[in-house]
């Protein structure tokens, strides 16, 4: 009788936290950025991601390959958060704990240099003149953060953008 | 009115004798101190968080969309919301620190030693949940320094090596803060964790009764004071006279410092200047002092450590051979504490 009480409440147990355990999973996607030519050194475009985090995209080099442009978060590596560009430092600041990025993206002081963290990089990718960036697709986080459930396939998104 | 009597008294067969039996516990002279009453304090003051988060309750929306303009309309149009939510964030904060009190006050006089080990640990466990319960209830409000502090929280239990991932998830219901997230922390703020931490009081509460309050002899008391006095009515009166004080002090303060509205949360700018709650300035100073792996791994081993300090400590007196080992390291840690709240508190960054 233990056994079966244990194995009933056991199983109710386990599916318990199964149904509360939630997980966003890894839905990535590629979305249209702009064309390439429309972006000059110095120049850099702020691009919120279907998730709902900021990305910085700048022109590092002349060129039209992927290896030109960078795709930094603003999301600080350390704990989360949006970390902002101060132009008189020429750095990115975290405000929670005092970390600090250069213009690259590494970190430069605070806790993140400690750890050798830098801010993540959204692989780009650059098809006739076009920039794509690939990022999280799922959870809106902007006004009322309604789930946006953008899960559609690689070429069906580029098409769609490149309509747009 | 007999007939009422005899009608109970029939129904609930407990005289008057058993009932006085069973609360006329001796209490030991030193309850006289208020000081030494500090264990009923917070559970006073969480009968008062139980009232008025019921209260909340009613008009409280827990989603992302809703939650800001609901605690907006208790705040500025509810008839008496401003003093009903600023009653539960005063006693919060009062609850909070009373419960830190009597745990230095339980950790300074050696209460927790042989055979009290269980209830220390039980006595862990409660402030565990008190601190989350505070966690979770300044995350409700969905301004912008709860939503930031809930990030950095969620994301510092994902640097605990193996769980931590997991944890993360199971907090906010998902891999970062979503529409399911508040939902959640309203849940463990009012039904999880209240169920939990009544029926961790109920425990609590039996095994003072099992094994008496720890009795203490100040060198002021002549040998010949009373050893005990009565719980009922000395001992009743005494904490119905903290009750009273608390009262008027909870109703002072939420008057003349009641709880405004901050910025609502915007999940795309974190504040240029950002601070969590005073009870976690400590957790927050050390994060910025060390990398996130030390900070984590070693702010778990201190809460280990506190959990089994009445083995660790008695394996402290038996290799140093003094008994007040303890009172050393209790010191240090308090001056620590003190010292990094303090720091946290004075500096913009």
């Amino acid at each position: 009788m233990a056994g079966g009480l244990a194995a009933g409440y056991g199983t109710l147990g386990v599916m318990a936290i199964r149904f509360l355990h939630a997980s966003d999973g890894d839905a990535m996607g590629w979305q249209f950025l702009c064309r390439t030519e429309e972006l000059t050194i110095g120049e850099s475009l702020p691009y919120t991601t279907p998730s709902g985090a900021k990305v910085v995209i700048a022109r590092q080099s002349d060129g039209d390959t992927a290896s030109d442009f960078i795709a930094l978060s603003s999301v600080c590596p350390h704990l989360g958060c949006a970390v902002h560009w101060e132009s008189q430092n020429d750095r990115f600041f975290c405000p929670c704990h005092n970390g600090a990025f250069d213009p690259q993206g590494n970190a430069t002081e605070g806790p993140p240099a400690a750890a050798k963290q830098q801010l993540t990089r959204f692989p780009l990718q650059v098809e006739d003149g076009l920039l794509f960036i690939l990022v999280p697709l799922q959870a809106v986080l902007g006004e009322g953060m309604q789930v946006a459930a953008v899960t559609k396939p690689l070429h069906h998104d580029r098409s769609e953008e490149m309509e747009a | 009115m007999s007939h009422i009597g005899e009608w109970l008294s029939e129904r609930v067969p407990v005289s008057g004798a058993q009932l006085e039996e069973l609360t006329n516990e001796p209490v030991p002279y030193h309850l006289k101190r208020w000081w030494f009453c500090l264990g009923g304090t917070p559970a006073y003051l969480f009968v008062v968080q139980i009232i008025t988060g019921i209260l909340l309750a009613f008009y409280y929306q827990p989603s992302a969309a809703t939650a800001y303009d609901s605690i907006a309309y208790i705040t500025e149009q509810a008839n008496y919301g401003w003093f009903i939510r600023s009653m539960h964030k005063w006693a919060a904060t009062f609850m909070i620190a009373a419960v830190i009190l009597h745990q230095m006050r339980v950790y300074f006089t050696g209460a927790y030693r042989r055979p009290r080990e269980i209830n220390w640990l039980i006595g862990m466990c409660l402030l565990m949940c008190t601190l989350l319960v505070g966690f979770t209830g300044y995350s409700l409000a969905f301004e912008q320094l709860s939503y930031w502090g809930a990030t950095v929280a969620a994301n510092i239990s994902d640097a605990v090596p193996v769980a931590g991932r997991f944890a993360k998830q199971m907090l906010l219901g998902g891999d970062s803060y979503n529409e399911r997230t508040l939902s959640r922390f309203y849940i463990l703020h009012a039904a999880v964790l209240p169920t939990t931490m009544i029926l961790l009081i109920a425990v609590h509460i039996t095994f003072i009764r099992l094994h008496g309050v720890t009795e203490f002899r100040t060198e002021d008391e002549s040998d010949d004071a009373p050893r005990h006095f009565n719980f009922f009515p000395e001992h009743l009166l005494t904490e119905l006279t903290i009750g009273l004080v608390l009262m008027i002090m909870l109703s002072a303060i939420s008057t003349i410092f009641p709880v405004m509205m901050g910025p609502k949360a915007d999940p795309l700018t974190t504040p240029e200047v950002i601070k969590p709650e005073w009870w976690f300035y400590v957790s927050f100073r050390w994060l910025k002092l060390f990398s996130l792996s030390f900070a984590v791994l070693s702010t778990g081993f201190i809460v280990g450590a506190m959990f089994l300090w009445p083995w660790i400590d008695g394996a402290l007196r038996k290799i140093t051979g003094k008994e007040e080992v303890s009172v050393y390291i209790g010191i240090v840690a308090t001056l620590l504490l003190v010292g990094l709240t303090v720091w946290e508190a004075v500096v913009t960054h």
